[in-house]
């Protein structure tokens, strides 16, 4: 059984993406197979040199960064939208891929879900 | 007892920056815990570990796989972290390196 | 089990999720349309798959049901009966 968590927001706007993160994690936690995928703004969770120290807020940068310690299969990041972006590979958190297709990649996981 | 930093009711740090080593001392023996050099290699993992991904390790599970990864399978071994710091060790373990609660530990 | 999947969503078509559901939505797949995601019934701008469904109680609510004669409109049986035809779900 593998899961996909699918991120489609921006970060620092809402807390939906911080709690499939949590998800994500916890799976992990379980040695239950778990990615996750940006995609749309949800791409900005992977931008390097986040500093959210005024708003308060700790930096999903650095949180995602614990993600392979913990032992999540893969972070994937929608090309498209990182072309949207204009984010390429190098201003992404090391470890990330990008795929090119949306439907190709969630064809690979049991199951698939959403934050918020 | 040396001047003592403010705690909230499950006896976490309020202020992060209120911690030393001598604080990690009076906490842990509160849980009747003499802090050794293996106590100490894991305080200092954690406290890298936030430093590094501004968070505690969520959960036991969690930790006990970070440990493993940092300094491998002989210390990350949920016996081992449960003999040196009783209870929850995640719980037991952040509270004594002065950084918040593990989100998800009961 | 042939690898087909039933394709949920309550978006508004002009939401960035409907549009990744309909990119990611396969031959043998199907869609339920419901809550908001109705209007797509009658969105000029956005042609859905041949196998949607749409709640009939949504559509109706919002007054698009008789204005969309070419779609299936489901009720709640209908909606458990999908679910249980395909091989994976994923809401949107």
């Amino acid at each position: 059984m593998s899961t996909l968590i699918i991120i489609d927001q921006s970060p620092y706007g809402s807390w939906a993406g911080r709690e499939a993160l949590d998800m994500t994690f916890s799976l992990a936690a379980f040695d239950q197979p778990a990615a996750l995928l940006f995609v749309g703004p949800g791409v900005h969770w992977l931008c390097q040199g986040q500093n959210a120290d005024n708003l308060g807020q700790k930096s999903v940068e650095k949180n995602l960064s614990a993600a392979s310690m913990f032992g999540v299969e893969d972070i994937l990041a929608d090309a498209g939208s990182c072309a949207r972006y204009n984010l390429a590979i190098e201003h992404l958190i090391s470890g990330t891929t990008l795929v090119e297709s949306i439907r190709d990649t969630i064809a690979g996981y049991n199951q698939v879900v959403f934050a918020g | 007892m040396t001047n003592r930093p403010a705690r909230n009711n499950e006896g976490f740090l309020e202020d992060a920056t209120t911690w030393s080593a001598q604080v990690a001392e009076d906490i842990a023996q509160e849980d009747k815990i003499n802090m050794t050099e293996n106590h100490w290699e894991i305080i200092w993992f954690l406290r890298d570990f936030y430093k590094e991904h501004e968070m505690s390790p969520p959960s036991n599970r969690l930790f006990v796989k970070a440990v493993k990864e940092s300094l491998g399978s002989e210390k990350g071994d949920s016996i081992y972290l449960m003999t040196l710091f009783p209870g929850t060790p995640a719980k037991t373990a952040c509270r004594i390196a002065g950084l918040p609660r593990p989100t998800n530990c009961l | 089990m042939t690898d087909t999947t039933l394709h949920i969503t309550n978006k508004a078509p002009d939401h960035p999720r409907f549009r990744y559901c309909l990119s990611a939505f396969k031959e043998g797949d199907a869609l339920i349309l419901m809550e908001d995601a109705v209007l797509a019934l009658t969105d000029q701008e956005q042609a859905l798959p041949s196998t949607s469904y749409a709640l009939s109680a949504d559509a109706q609510a919002r007054a698009v049901a008789n204005r969309a004669p070419r779609q299936q409109l489901i009720d709640y049986n209908d909606f458990v009966q999908l679910t249980a035809t395909y091989s994976r779900i994923i809401n949107w």
